[in-house]
């Protein structure tokens, strides 16, 4: 049954976030799937639940509100539009580093010293990968870092609600 | 009709819409919603025992789905032709065309502006050039991001002192944009009596007076890493810059030509004018200073 799901192209842009240094293809971004983000918003409120935090209609109000300004920005800032599902699509796939944060929060209390760290460096890893993939698909020069930082208050907010 | 409707839906995928640039999958969900929504709507009994196969068959349920499709198309259309007459988008589009360079050198002319010459905002043919070719030029990313990022420094400074509630972030918002709102018409009306021929848009004052969020992000940030000490030195710091940055501005876009060379211009006029420049650059370090005490303990 073919329900429009192509499980490689998911693992191609799930490795696309897990290799931030690494360039990203413009193309992959060509189709817009909610399948992968869909799987990672879940996975981050089961990560959620399981630290006690029973927050989740302030994750998603946090993430439609992040996904309104990030796609009503992008489409100010770059020469062509873009649609909404792309941006939602790419938005959720560079959530995976946050489950990381999350599920480290249930063991560990991130309150610390190196709980900063650790959360500042998700999140920047976040915001480098999102942008990147941005940047690439959308032809956009010299404004990496100016993406980059509306991704990285977005992926602060949703760090906020990992710690407290 | 029912032909043109059904034809919709096939040249969909392939064609390319100007305004994306990818293709849009998510018009397969509309149609997958269309095809279960409408056959309700038209009243056709769906035993939901019937299998996918014989439903898509059904020359109805095709039709329907066309519809289904078409009306989301439409819907769209609606929108991105309307929008423009409640947004002026091109016009916003000229506030955001920075890059990096630009935002790291308004920035720095935003905490340092006392050695900066020439404050005038160059033209090409008769159309003032975008942010990102003149450091003078106002943009509305710096503005917007600092407005956002006031809402949330302001949360965090109130979880540390153990006041914070989501809600709270919420009543910060909607306070800081309603001060905002109250001092554009203010200032617009301001400008309106005194009858003042300024090129000096909405947007562009929109774009000046968000640039004071910068600063006060700066103080409360000093704020909470150093205490009260470092707010004040910090917030002290940045009203300064921002009144200068607002007089050497403005200066240029309310006075007219002769005195903004720096010739002095007798007249009760330009002296109205130049009263009001000094009022508008003084609510800013008020503002300030007004909008961030209750942050800092």
């Amino acid at each position: 049954l073919e329900l429009g799901i192509n499980f490689d192209h998911i693992w191609q842009k799930t490795l696309t976030v897990l290799h931030p240094l690494k360039v990203a293809d413009g193309s992959i971004m060509n189709e817009t799937d909610l399948a992968g983000p869909m799987v990672f918003c879940l996975a981050f409120g089961a990560t959620l639940l399981l630290a006690g935090k029973i927050q989740f209609g302030y994750v998603y109000g946090i993430s439609a509100i992040g996904c309104l300004g990030m796609f009503c920005l992008l489409n100010l800032m770059s020469m062509t539009g873009v649609s909404f599902g792309c941006v939602a699509s790419v938005l959720g796939y560079c959530l995976l580093p946050m489950i990381l944060l999350s599920s480290f929060a249930v063991i560990f209390s991130l309150q610390g010293m190196v709980g900063i760290i650790l959360t500042a460096g998700i999140i920047g890893w976040c915001s480098f990968s999102a942008s990147k993939i941005f940047i690439s698909a959308l032809a956009m020069e010299g404004q990496q870092l100016l993406v980059a930082y509306p991704c990285a208050l977005l992926y602060g907010v949703f760090a906020l609600i990992s710690i407290f | 009709m029912p032909a043109s409707k059904r034809r919709i839906p096939v040249s969909q995928p392939g064609m390319a819409d100007p305004h994306q640039l990818f293709d849009d999958t998510s018009s397969a969900q509309s149609r997958g919603y269309g095809a279960q929504r409408a056959p309700g709507g038209l009243g056709y009994p769906a035993p939901s025992a019937s299998p996918q196969a014989a439903f898509l068959a059904d020359p109805v349920s095709n039709m329907a789905m066309a519809y289904g499709s078409s009306l989301a198309a439409q819907g769209k259309e609606l929108v991105d032709k309307n929008i423009d007459r409640f947004i002026p988008v091109t016009k916003l589009k000229y506030y955001f065309a920075v890059d990096t360079m630009y935002v790291g050198k308004k920035l720095g002319l935003l905490f340092f502006p006392y050695l900066h010459q020439d404050w005038e905002v160059q033209y090409q043919q008769d159309t003032p050039v975008a942010p990102r070719f003149d450091i003078n030029a106002p943009d509305l990313y710096i503005p917007a991001m600092a407005f956002i990022t006031y809402v949330l420094v302001a949360g965090l400074a109130l979880g540390t002192q153990d006041r914070f509630s989501p809600d709270l972030l919420g009543l910060q918002a909607s306070s800081a944009l309603a001060w905002l709102t109250l001092e554009v018409l203010a200032i617009l009306l301001s400008l309106y009596l005194v009858t003042v021929n300024t090129d000096l848009t909405t947007l562009d004052l929109v774009a000046f007076l968000g640039y004071k969020y910068v600063g006060m992000i700066g103080g409360v940030l000093m704020g909470l890493l150093f205490g009260k000490i470092g707010y004040y030195l910090v917030l002290g710091w940045c009203c300064v810059s921002i009144f200068v940055f607002m007089i050497r501005t403005l200066r240029l876009k309310i006075l007219a030509e002769a005195a903004a060379e720096g010739v002095p211009v007798r007249g009760a006029r330009n002296q109205l004018r130049m009263y009001l420049t000094m009022a508008v650059a003084a609510a800013q370090p008020l503002l300030m200073y007004w909008l961030t005490f209750h942050l800092v303990r």
